[in-house]
């Protein structure tokens, strides 16, 4: 008996909500948005991307005049979480806070995640991540092409890598130039920075968590297209004659089919988001570059890095494990 | 000297202190509530910190880390349900103490091995940091190995009845651990195509599944038998068993002088965390004990060994943010936000941009232990109440506050499904007698220990002569040989006997 009512209700809610969402579609765009937002987030509460979404989703917030609700959704490098946006209404109204790692490098490392950029939508990117090679400052070398001749010199030499990219790196720079390098396993930043500063590596891939030390640590080469805003004379591993440099930016997803207006209206609060004062403080002290990117260059971005990457990683002979 | 004075100044004003007292009394409360715990603190916590000056975030952030890991000796002691993991080795004297009616005695040795350990802990941070943290910084990869290894063996030995099935328990524990991206390569092993197994079970799910709804499925089957028992002996009348008496603090302060110094030193050290403190000074306190076998049916310096050990670890964790800018634990991950989000950069920097600051967060430290005790205090008075209410009202709302801490971490309803698992399994290991606690410490020292394997060999070039580079992990594999040695022959000995 209650299990038919139940059911009936059930039936009645959806039947509303499907009449509903058909009347809303065609004036959806004009006042969007109407109710509050949730912000996915791929990583867990208190790391370095959930930081920047939270501030983010404060300013753009109170552009908008909706709450934005940020939900943590942690899980295979935001794999989880992006899944989870693939499955959500394309209203505007569920969307997610991520590095476009998930979708132009975590298909070529991971054979679980097929993500490719025509798999969303999406409506700019603000800040990115300062990505590269670093060691302790009085170490022998002080650029790349220093390293390869000491590492040359003194085989043997330890490698600090976070992930398989990091590895990739120290692959294709020993193959290249001949050397013998051992690549330590290591977990995090807090693993990355405990091993520079310990010495028990000469070099590590870090994700820009070193910029926190600068008196002890120092950037040889940026593995990023452009130069960080945080070491403007390390040279870009391009730069060095490695046509290797791989960009992750922090970027708003939304799931496939979302209105082009939303997407507009949405980029306009991250535009404002960027520029706001607060903002550039707090991310200015925790070394994060704001690079904003509004929609068309966010889709253009998105499809060069992804066939870019691709390239990278097959000629790399990485595969998807 | 003279900036931990203006700290004093700024954090001793009314709204400050209030800030801090909520902290202190949040974390508490969600620690000593089964299911909750630091995890949900966090949650709690992130979103006020953009809202609260810097030293007001930092403060509360502060408090919710010293309470939540006093608090969660609270429902280890009187309900046999570990709010974190870093608290089973309290439950294991301090329900046998709260059965016996002495709950308010063990609550307040919990206490106060807490306070004392969180508060010299706290004054090292403050001396040592700098010092310290460049001596943990000696103790890399091949070193952590080999103290890791050490670990593994030496608390294996708490695995009570029989040796046997405790080596079980634990090579159970370790193969949990493998599951997720192996760490090298990220080949994923044995997800089967799960997404939300691509990082590995997470702990607070698993911990509340196999600690706390597992013992409160176990403890509906006896709910008859234990209602009888608490109508009987509810609280003791006689006063001795309400405090604790002069004798019991002697024999309890090298207990806590020892937990302390163990949970200050682990805090330091990368990878290690809480869990490992705890169950290493309980294991310790039990081997120096000349009764051994009585642990387990209600040792107060069981309660003490584990508490102080525990607390320790949180202001110490935070040595290597302070003095290098790494990330010590889930606390410091916090700190930082409330730091970077305040306009600072986490690390050795603060001590020249803004000296007046980290005066204030010491400040706020040494303000939070007071307020802990007192706080903790008054609590423990109303929590105490909960052994008299019958069972059946306690189970069903234990449960429920589980299913929303498992979910709190992670969001998701995956977490549960991970939560009624291991409450199988859990179940199930109380049942047949294997021990959980080595479970525990398989889970949590494995993985760690294969990493820094896996580091080690790297760093030693593949061949284990370089290992003389490395004495001080010398010194720990024979540490560990010898212990190996030491509990099989006592084992031995114990056949004999039987």
């Amino acid at each position: 008996m209650t299990v038919t009512t139940r059911r009936n209700i059930l039936g009645a809610a959806v039947a509303i909500t499907i009449g509903c969402t058909g009347l809303m579609a065609a004036t959806v765009a004009a006042d969007y948005p109407a109710k509050p937002i949730t912000m996915l987030v791929g990583y867990g509460a208190g790391g370095q991307t959930d930081l920047v979404a939270r501030a983010t989703a404060r300013i753009m917030s109170a552009n908008l005049g909706v709450p934005i609700n940020v939900v943590n959704k942690p899980g295979a490098g935001g794999a989880v979480a992006a899944s989870e946006l693939e499955k959500s209404a394309n209203g505007g109204y569920t969307l997610l806070f991520h590095s476009n790692s998930v979708v132009n490098s975590a298909p070529f490392i991971m054979k679980q995640v097929s993500f490719t950029p025509e798999s969303f939508e999406y409506a700019g990117m603000i800040t990115a991540y300062q990505v590269g090679l670093a060691t302790q400052k009085d170490s022998p070398f002080s650029t790349l092409s220093e390293f390869v001749v000491w590492a040359r010199e003194n085989p043997g030499s330890s490698y600090g890598a976070l992930s398989p990219e990091a590895r990739l790196y120290i692959q294709e720079i020993a193959k290249k130039e001949n050397l013998d390098i051992n690549i330590v396993p290591l977990k995090g930043g807090a693993g990355m920075m405990n091993a520079l500063l310990g010495r028990q590596v000469v070099l590590a891939f870090s994700g820009g968590i070193h910029y926190r030390n600068p008196d002890e640590l120092k950037t040889i080469v940026s593995t990023t297209t452009f130069r960080h805003p945080s070491a403007p004379d390390a040279p870009t591993i391009e730069e060095e004659g490695y046509p290797l440099g791989m960009d992750s930016r922090t970027t708003l997803f939304l799931p496939k089919g979302t209105d082009r207006a939303i997407l507009d209206r949405l980029s306009a609060a991250l535009k404002m988001a960027a520029s706001d004062e607060e903002f550039k403080t707090f991310t200015a002290s925790a070394n994060i570059p704001i690079m904003y990117l509004n929609v068309d260059e966010a889709y253009k971005e998105m499809s060069t890095t992804y066939t870019k990457h691709k390239g990278i990683m097959e000629a790399a002979g990485l595969s998807a494990q | 000297m003279d900036h931990l004075m203006t700290g004093f100044m700024d954090v001793l004003n009314p709204g400050t202190i209030l800030w801090v007292a909520a902290g202190v009394t949040i974390g508490y409360i969600l620690g000593a509530i089964p299911g909750l715990g630091k995890a949900t603190g966090v949650a709690v916590a992130i979103p006020l910190t953009f809202y609260l000056t810097p030293v007001a975030a930092l403060g509360m952030l502060i408090g919710i880390a010293k309470g939540s890991a006093a608090g969660s000796a609270v429902s280890a002691i009187l309900l046999n349900t570990p709010g974190e993991p870093s608290s089973a080795p309290t439950a294991l004297d301090g329900y046998p103490l709260a059965r016996q009616g002495k709950a308010q005695k063990a609550l307040k040795m919990g206490l106060f091995a807490s306070v004392i350990g969180d508060f010299v802990s706290t004054l090292i941070l403050i001396l040592l940091a700098a010092p310290l943290a460049r001596y943990a910084l000696f103790i890399g990869p091949v070193e952590l190995c080999a103290i890791l290894l050490f670990s593994l063996t030496f608390i294996g030995g708490l695995s009570g009845g029989s040796l046997t099935k405790g080596l079980i328990a634990a090579a159970v524990g370790v193969f949990f651990a493998t599951i997720g991206l192996e760490t090298e390569t990220f080949i994923p092993r044995l997800t089967f195509g799960l997404l939300e197994l691509e990082d590995g079970i997470s702990l607070v799910p698993m911990a509340i599944g196999m600690l706390a709804v597992a013992e409160m499925v176990n403890q509906a089957g006896n709910m008859k038998a234990l209602d009888r028992e608490a109508s009987a002996i509810s609280d003791s009348a006689a006063h001795e068993d309400r405090v604790i008496t002069r004798a019991e603090w002697r024999r309890s302060l090298p207990v806590i002088a020892r937990g302390t110094l163990i949970g200050s030193v682990i805090g330091i050290l990368p990878g290690l965390g809480a869990s490992v403190a705890s169950f290493l000074s309980y294991g310790a306190t039990k081997n120096a004990s000349k009764t051994p076998e009585k642990y387990g049916t209600g040792m107060i310096e069981g309660v003490a060994a584990a508490e102080s050990a525990d607390n320790a670890v949180v202001p110490s964790s935070l040595v290597p943010l302070f003095a290098l800018g790494i990330p010590g634990s889930v606390i410091a991950a916090l700190l930082i936000s409330a730091f970077v989000l305040h306009g600072l950069t986490p690390g050795p920097l603060m001590f020249q941009q803004q000296p007046r600051l980290v005066a204030d967060v010491y400040a706020s430290m040494i303000l939070a232990s007071f307020i802990m005790l007192i706080i903790g205090y008054t609590c423990q008075r109303l929590f105490a109440q909960i052994i008299k209410v019958p069972l059946r009202l306690i189970i069903p709302g234990v449960l429920f506050l589980c299913c929303v801490g498992a979910y709190m971490e992670t969001g998701s309803i995956f977490s549960i499904y991970v939560m009624l698992f291991f409450a199988v399994i859990g179940f199930f290991s109380r049942k047949l007698d294997f021990s959980f606690v080595t479970f525990l410490i398989g889970f949590v020292i494995g993985p760690n220990l294969e990493f820094t394997f896996r580091q080690s060999i790297q760093l030693l070039g593949s061949d284990i002569t370089n290992l003389k580079h490395h004495p001080i992990s010398i010194a720990f594999i024979v540490l560990t040989l010898a212990t190996a040695w030491w509990t099989g022959r006592s084992n031995s000995r114990k056949a004999v006997v039987k």
